[in-house]
């Protein structure tokens, strides 16, 4: 069984002759373990898919099977409960809490999942020190570097071992050598087992995934 | 969400913004100081009003003679005026509620100690004067005027401590002679008041010289005295009678007397009349911590308003790290009560300050009472819940992608 099916999802933002089809009814499977990217120009319906996966947006039509559970129509409730556990986002602005630390900021998906005090800091000191942050773990976000900030945004992420990573456009804010760095870290996880799902449209990448899914005009064109 | 995480981002958050945190405080903390200020200065008052009335005795009904202005009298020099004997005599016979009448009187004429002039006070008092007017008499040695006194008639006299030390010094006052207008009396007992009552709110009790009031009446003609009584204590037995003997007094001086020579005080009236302006008071309070409740109200719902505005990006952040909608709606709850609860702290600490200010500059008592301290506190919380409930839903129905957009 595949971690991620989608079958018929679509998204129309609003109704009537100003109805926006973001993403056409996509039927498509995601298998445990891959690194995929999904790809395509701008406005082509990336981030609107990528939203469905992490269950940030709720589909119009069609059914999202996470590890064959269907979760395309949940409560808020349940929903923000799989964010939580299910899924680990990754921003391409990194959006960190710029008032706590870094340390802090791996904490926080912990904190929402009730993980105890201690172990959610070991847990977090573990995480920052794996990409590399380990001594710097009570600078705030401004004490870093956009690359730095990322690697905080994947601890964060990995906090409370999720069954897929989600990234937007991760390395758009930052330098070609940096991104790299970043798509690095990504394989890292990856070949641990990790489910790691990126939007990009930087063609440069496709050789660097398993798997590309690309968007056109809110239509699948491959997968 | 632990409220160890509540505490801290709130603190992050007050801290990051302080300046506009206090102003949107500013509300709150001017409402309650202005409260418990008001309050401590209506409750020194009160304490203060009640208390002087009670002094008085709430059973008591106070007769007090005046003389007559001149436009009343058309003219006319009136020499004798106010309550007299025939009065007393009435009252003490005629109304079945009365338990005692005291009269007491003070005589104007300067009073002499070893031949030397002093201006201490010399009364003619009902020997029940300590008792109807609640004075105890800490002074052991010696005894005070007696009924014997004024059936004997005997020239004898009981000082007040402070008037004794005028009279005579440091000397032992017991034994000793007092002369007033061609009298003698001999110093039987002293009084030692120690709360330092005031007869009519006005003349310490501890400075002045006591002689039966009849004895007093016998030995001086009216030239000596003019009035028969400058006041009478009238004792009710039944206090819910009382207002019905007051009202016969009334009538019956109203009969007897032509000219405006007395007037006539309920303690107990007083006290109802005093109770019912406190409560006048009250509802004026509240009114305007109501007003300033929602005045503080609204700086706090304009400041989370925008505060989460500000931080609509993180609270998107938050929701798709797995936040739920209530530790949205608790953490900006918590940051609304947080702020007016300190602002309600501040407010209390300077309405405190306002209330010691009052006290010493405009020298009247204040009393802050832990009650409206408490009420003060749970204005400021509920405040805070009822204001901060708007914004904290806001902010917890935000849709995580729209917030996230920004
Ligand atoms: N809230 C919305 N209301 C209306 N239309 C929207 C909304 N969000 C997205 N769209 C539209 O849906 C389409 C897909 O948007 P989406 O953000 O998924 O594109 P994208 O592929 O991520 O583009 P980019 O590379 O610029 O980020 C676009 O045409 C966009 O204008
Ligand atoms: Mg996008």
């Amino acid at each position: 069984m595949s971690l991620i099916q989608l079958q018929g999802i679509s998204r129309v933002y609003g109704s009537g002759p100003t109805a926006v089809h973001a993403l056409r009814p996509a039927t498509l499977c995601v298998e445990e373990g891959t690194f995929v990217a999904i790809y395509g120009a701008s406005g082509s319906g990336k981030s609107t898919m990528l939203n469905m996966l992490g269950l940030l947006d709720e589909p119009t039509t069609g059914d999202y099977l996470l590890e064959g559970r269907n979760v395309a129509k949940l409560t808020d409730a349940a929903r923000s409960e799989i964010r939580c556990r299910e899924v680990g986002i990754i921003f391409q602005s990194f959006n960190l809490f710029p008032h706590f630390s870094i340390l802090e900021n791996v904490c926080m998906p912990m904190r929402f999942a009730g993980v105890d005090r201690h172990e959610m800091r070991d847990r977090a000191a573990e995480l920052l020190t794996r990409v590399g942050l380990g001594d710097r773990l009570a600078h705030s976000p401004s004490q870093l570097s956009g690359g730095q900030c990322q690697r905080v945004a994947i601890a964060r992420a990995l906090a409370n071992k999720p069954t897929v990573i989600l990234a937007d456009e991760p390395t758009g804010n930052l330098d070609v050598k940096t991104g790299d760095e970043i798509i690095g870290v990504f394989h890292e996880l990856v070949a641990e087992g990790h489910t790691v799902i990126m939007v990009t449209h930087n063609a440069e990448y496709e050789k660097e995934v398993q798997r590309v899914i690309e968007l056109h005009d809110g239509n699948v064109v491959r997968q | 969400m632990s409220l160890f995480y509540n505490l801290e981002s709130t603190w992050l958050s007050l801290k990051h913004h302080a300046f506009r945190s206090l102003l949107a405080m500013l509300g709150v903390v001017l409402g309650v100081a202005a409260v418990v200020g008001m309050l401590a200065v209506s409750e020194g008052a009160r304490v203060e009003s009640i208390e002087r009335i009670r002094r008085q005795g709430v059973d008591n009904i106070i007769l007090h003679s005046e003389e007559p202005q001149a436009n009343a009298t058309g003219g006319e020099n009136i020499y004798y005026y106010g309550i007299t004997s025939e009065d007393i005599a009435h009252f003490k016979t005629a109304l079945d509620n009365v338990k005692k009448v005291v009269p007491v009187v003070g005589l104007r004429q300067t009073i002499y100690a070893n031949g030397r002039p002093t201006d201490v006070v010399l009364v003619g008092a009902d020997p029940e004067f300590l008792n109807i007017s609640r004075s105890e008499n800490a002074d052991p040695r010696g005894r005070w005027i007696s009924e014997l006194d004024g059936v004997t008639a005997s020239q004898v006299c009981s000082v007040g401590v402070d008037a004794a030390r005028q009279l005579f010094g440091l000397d032992d006052p017991l034994g000793k002679t007092v002369s007033v207008y061609g009298a003698t009396f001999e110093v039987v007992g002293l009084l030692n008041n120690p709360l330092h009552s005031k007869l009519a709110g006005k003349y310490d009790i501890n400075n002045m010289v006591y002689v039966e009031y009849d004895t007093l009446l016998s030995i001086f003609n009216r030239d000596a005295l003019k009035v028969e009584a400058d006041y009478v204590y009238i004792q009710v037995q039944d206090l819910d009678y009382l207002k019905n003997t007051a009202d016969r007094i009334r009538t019956y001086l109203a009969g007897t007397h032509e000219l405006p020579d007395y007037t006539i005080s309920v303690p107990y009236e007083l006290l109802l009349a005093e109770q019912a302006t406190q409560r006048v008071f009250a509802v004026v309070m509240g009114s305007i911590a109501a007003i300033s409740l929602l005045v503080g109200g609204i700086g706090i719902m304009n400041i989370m308003l925008a505060n989460i505005y500000e931080r609509t990006k993180e609270i998107g952040t938050l929701r798709a790290l797995g936040a739920q909608r209530r530790t949205i709606l608790t953490q900006f709850l918590f940051e609304a009560v947080t702020l007016t609860g300190l602002g309600g702290v501040l407010g209390v600490g300077i309405g405190f300050l306002i209330a010691l200010l009052i006290k010493h500059t405009a020298d009247m008592p204040t009393i802050v009472t832990p009650g409206s301290v408490i009420v003060a506190l749970t204005v400021s919380i509920m405040t805070g819940i009822i204001f901060g409930t708007h914004p904290a839903w806001k902010a917890a129905n935000l849709s995580p992608i729209e917030a996230l957009r920004r």
